[in-house]
């Protein structure tokens, strides 16, 4: 997102919860925003946005190399774990507590995880076909919102295509990092071998990078897209597509 | 020995140091369909938000033993180039902003 407005730089906080998700609010102005889609829900900023979102996606140190070996990464005084060692002084870090409505655990969101009354009471009428707090994909475009539940993926052997506004686009199940993902192809058909996704043109998605045939990796182009849960697609985009129904 | 007028003062002073302060919020206008009734601040303070100064090469960093192959990351796109942020750390934060070839960016979680 973009945290500029009319030119001016607006310094935004974590404010509450309201349909279970967190709230940006800035503290220039006291605007509520949404953090999915950046658009303004309550304040003197109502109609602005803070776009666009742009894709952040959920991988780990291995396949950010692979997709670019430029990469960088910024890293807070938080704790944090890697390699069975511990850095980061301040506390705060992810726990066992945590994440009453995300339940994110040091191994990703827990897909048993059971919302808190906190969260519940700032739900809206909810979408009831799917379970709350099931774990999927969404994904968005100027005209299609869909939502892809990991166990509908997981249904299609964890790679197929799917058409999204005309185009070709692979959904899978990264192996490694566990985490739906779309990108749009130029092939008729997917299949998972081991830990790679075979397309039918011969390239591959290996290690989360999109390879040619000779092993050559290509330039990678992503729908807007979301790793959350059933509830917080289906509060933000009312009356999405459900894939499979 | 504390008196009965310290021992109140730092009784106050503890209610004073504790008393969560919540976001001032305006008296809208709203999006449709949106309800603040159903809005639950946080204290402020709660979480902070992650302010970026200095980012430096992931390669480097996981030679130096600081993230390991199999660390969690938020991966996403600045003017600068593909930026990576340690999902734990994230998990508290849920804000980062920085700046990066004089263009301002927000990732959130």
């Amino acid at each position: 997102m973009v945290p500029t407005i009319d030119g001016k730089l607006h310094h935004f906080t974590n404010a509450g919860l309201y349909n279970g998700l967190f709230t940006l609010y800035d503290a220039e102005t006291h605007t509520l925003w949404n953090h999915i889609t950046g658009e303004a829900e309550y304040g003197p900023l109502v109609g602005r946005t803070l776009g666009p979102p742009g894709n952040q996606l959920q991988m780990n140190v291995k396949q950010a190399l692979e997709q670019d070996p430029k990469t960088e990464i910024a890293i807070s005084d938080r704790v944090y774990f890697a390699g069975g060692k511990q850095f980061g002084t301040a506390s705060g870090g992810i726990g066992p507590g945590r994440g009453g409505g995300g339940g994110q655990t040091p191994g990703g969101p827990n897909p048993e995880s059971v919302m808190s009354d906190r969260f519940r009471g700032t739900l809206g009428k909810e979408d009831q076909r799917r379970p709350r707090m099931e774990l999927g994909l969404g994904v968005w475009t100027a005209t299609t919102r869909r939502y892809y539940p990991v166990a509908r993926i997981r249904e299609h052997s964890a790679a197929f295509l799917d058409r999204l506004d005309g185009r070709a686009v692979l959904i899978y199940i990264d192996p490694e990092s566990n985490t739906p993902a779309a990108l749009f192809v130029k092939s008729a058909s997917a299949k998972m071998q081991e830990k790679d996704v075979l397309l039918d043109n011969g390239s591959v998605v290996r290690s989360g990078a999109l390879l040619d045939r000779g092993g050559k990796r290509l330039a990678m182009d992503r729908p807007q897209q979301i790793f959350t849960r059933w509830y917080g697609f289906a509060l933000t985009f009312t009356g999405g597509e459900l894939f499979g129904q | 020995m504390l008196s009965r007028f310290s021992v109140g003062i730092i009784f106050a002073a503890a209610a004073l140091a504790q008393a969560p302060v919540m976001p001032e919020l305006p008296k809208g206008p709203a999006t449709p369909g949106f309800d603040i009734s159903r809005f639950a601040p946080t204290a402020v303070g709660t979480f902070e938000t992650f302010y970026v100064k200095e980012t430096y090469p992931l390669k480097k960093v996981l030679d130096e033993g600081k993230v390991s192959a199999d660390t969690r990351l938020l991966v996403f796109t600045t003017a600068a180039g593909k930026l990576a942020l340690i999902t734990d750390q994230m998990t508290y934060h849920h804000i980062a902003q920085g700046q990066a070839h004089n263009k301002d960016w927000m990732a959130t979680f």
